[in-house]
């Protein structure tokens, strides 16, 4: 009882001894806190509820005429759908946010990053460009904007454009806390270089990708890591390395039962179909 | 002596000042005493009812009694009889004893379902008599979240069944699907093999013409036959699944009345957890402890489901 006291007694002394802070509008506080809670279960790859947050905070900074809160939000929304794959609501959220051609980076990265999604790629080219002129001499963003590039680059074909502007994105990121960054530009390099069929250079740079995915605990880059394993390992049963077929399945039996585990049916379908056709003896052609 | 005389003086005026010390803290005490009691509930009028149940879960002494929702009283004393039974007794204020008639029921119920048990005095249709002191009231148990799955199990075995027995008539290889189907395939073969033997001996039509109109219209009589046991057997099975239908109907309209409510107030004690929480953190001092958060900004992630290494 006595500690009970004295603890309620500290409280109130050292709030009778702290000055009165500012307090905020109560709408203000409460759009903020929404945003914040949104914030914390995106981190937590909770997107659905994230999704839904910060669509309440987008609406209630829009209550209050607070533009700069609302945009705020309505990009934070943009990238919760695209980590839900709803690139196309994604886009439309975007393109209000800005006009496309000259808007903010972040946007114009956002948007890239839809279009390569919903595969328009001519039009995902021109919006890096655009970004490419916003991002001044080394913009924080630049690392995230080499890494779009060289999807496009690779999803155009262009394997060794893609390495090469993957690599740039690893020497970017080196004394960056970006992880999941740096894992995408991992990945991104082992598929590019698969495209160019070197199996062993990807067979690594898929390894470096899947141990910061697993440290960052995020199934659906975990499965995806595992299947590019697998199909670098399909790559070097061409040149017939002993033991190739075994670790190709291997690593697709762990990328269905990533996907399993995660209710990830997509992934879980290409798993099962890689493990058929490594047990069928199928091999990549040259 | 006039020192003995300023001493006396001394000595009544310090008494006199004692016994009005002595007085006050006297009367002070009494009223305190007199506060606690009221405030227990000591001095007032109550009136007691009892009631029996058959267990003493979720029932314990001092809990609250209510009458639509309002706290009229408590439980006094909760007593396993010889037989097993739980014997309560509970008092209510005697101005609102004028709530409980004579056929009112006590009920025991969830806050929401889940919350802490309260027993709630429901009137009975009969306001004309009021139950007298010390009377025994009925008791009945509200449906908690159990029960409902109990409910619910119950209403969906019954559909289970029919299910099975519409399947297991389906398949049946005599009378079901399979039979019948055989008999049409049977019946379209005859007619095949009929048609071919029309078509080698269109040539010679006469008497064998006769015989194989004959015969087919004996054909288009057992085609006919089976139509009409099709026919017959068709209405039962519309009728089952009828009854299926109607199950899940009322299935249906139950849900949409029970539970409701059940999600209604989850969300609201959400809301009211959210609501003190949030007023909690916006009441001084606690409000200048807590920081209000500042606009967030989240982690680059240019590929957020890894399509990038997507399998080409």
């Amino acid at each position: 009882m006595r500690a009970e006291w004295l603890l309620v007694s500290v409280i109130f002394l050292g709030a009778c001894g702290t000055t009165p802070k500012p307090v905020d509008p109560p709408r203000l506080k409460a759009a903020l806190e929404a945003e914040s809670d949104g914030a914390k279960r995106y981190q937590r790859g909770d997107y659905v509820v994230a999704g839904r947050r910060f669509a309440d905070a987008m609406r209630q900074f829009a209550g209050i005429d607070d533009s700069i809160g609302s945009t705020r939000n309505r990009i934070h929304l943009a990238r919760t759908h695209l980590a839900l794959g709803r690139a196309e609501a994604a886009l439309e959220l975007l393109g209000a946010a800005s006009d496309g051609a000259t808007g903010d980076i972040d946007v114009l990265l956002l948007r890239s990053q839809a279009l390569l999604a919903l595969m328009r790629r001519s039009e995902a080219e021109k919006v890096l460009v655009a970004a490419e002129q916003s991002c001044a001499a080394k913009c924080p963003q630049l690392p995230s904007l080499k890494i779009l590039q060289a999807r496009a680059a690779l999803a155009d074909g262009r394997a060794a454009e893609a390495q090469a502007l993957a690599g740039t994105a690893i020497k970017l990121l080196g004394d960056k806390d970006q992880a999941p960054e740096t894992a995408n530009a991992w990945r991104l390099t082992a598929a590019a270089r698969l495209a160019a069929g070197d199996a062993t250079g990807a067979l690594a740079s898929a390894q470096a990708a899947l141990d910061i995915d697993r440290r960052l605990a995020l199934p659906e880059k975990i499965a995806h890591d595992w299947l590019l394993i697998g199909n670098a390992h399909r790559y070097a049963m061409r040149d017939q390395v002993p033991g190739a077929a075994g670790e190709a399945a291997a690593a697709y039996s762990r990328a269905l039962d990533v996907a399993h585990a995660a209710g990830l049916a997509e992934i879980a379908t290409l798993a099962k179909q890689a493990l058929q056709d490594v047990g069928a003896g199928k091999i990549p052609a040259k | 002596m006039s020192l003995l005389t300023q001493y006396d003086a001394d000595a009544r005026s310090v008494r006199r000042v004692t016994r009005r010390f002595l007085i006050i803290a006297i009367l002070v005490t009494l009223a305190l005493v007199v506060a606690i009691f009221v405030r227990q509930g000591l001095l007032r009028q109550t009136v007691s009812f009892s009631f029996v149940a058959d267990s003493a879960q979720d029932i314990a002494k001092g809990q609250a009694v209510r009458i639509a929702g309002f706290r009229v009283g408590s439980v006094t004393e909760v007593n396993l009889r010889d037989d097993g039974s739980v014997a309560v007794s509970l008092e209510v204020d005697a101005g609102n004893a004028r709530f409980v008639t004579h056929d009112a029921r006590i009920e025991l119920r969830k806050e929401g379902l889940v919350g802490s048990p309260t027993l709630e005095i429901v009137p009975g249709p009969d306001k004309t008599r009021l139950a007298s002191a010390q009377a025994r009231l009925a008791f009945s148990r509200a449906d908690g979240l159990g029960a409902l799955a109990n409910q619910v199990r119950d209403e969906f075995i019954p559909i289970l069944r029919d299910i099975k027995a519409i399947t297991g008539a389906l398949a049946d290889p005599q009378k079901g699907l399979p039979g019948t189907l055989a008999q049409i395939r049977a019946s379209s073969e005859a007619l095949n093999v009929l048609l071919a033997n029309g078509n080698r001996q269109v040539d010679g039509i006469g008497g064998t013409a006769v015989r194989v109109l004959g015969k087919a219209e004996e054909d288009l009589k057992h085609l006919g036959q089976m139509l009409e046991t099709a026919n017959q057997r068709l209405p039962g099975m519309l009728d089952r699944t009828q009854q299926v239908l109607d199950h899940v109907e009322k299935i249906t309209a139950e849900a949409e009345t029970s539970v409701p409510p059940v999600l209604r107030d989850g969300s609201a004690i959400a809301a009211d957890v959210r609501e003190i929480v949030s007023g909690a953190k916006q009441t001084w001092p606690i409000s200048s402890m807590v920081d209000a958060p500042g606009p967030s900004t989240l982690k680059p992630d240019s590929d957020p489901r890894g399509e990038a290494g997507r399998a080409r």
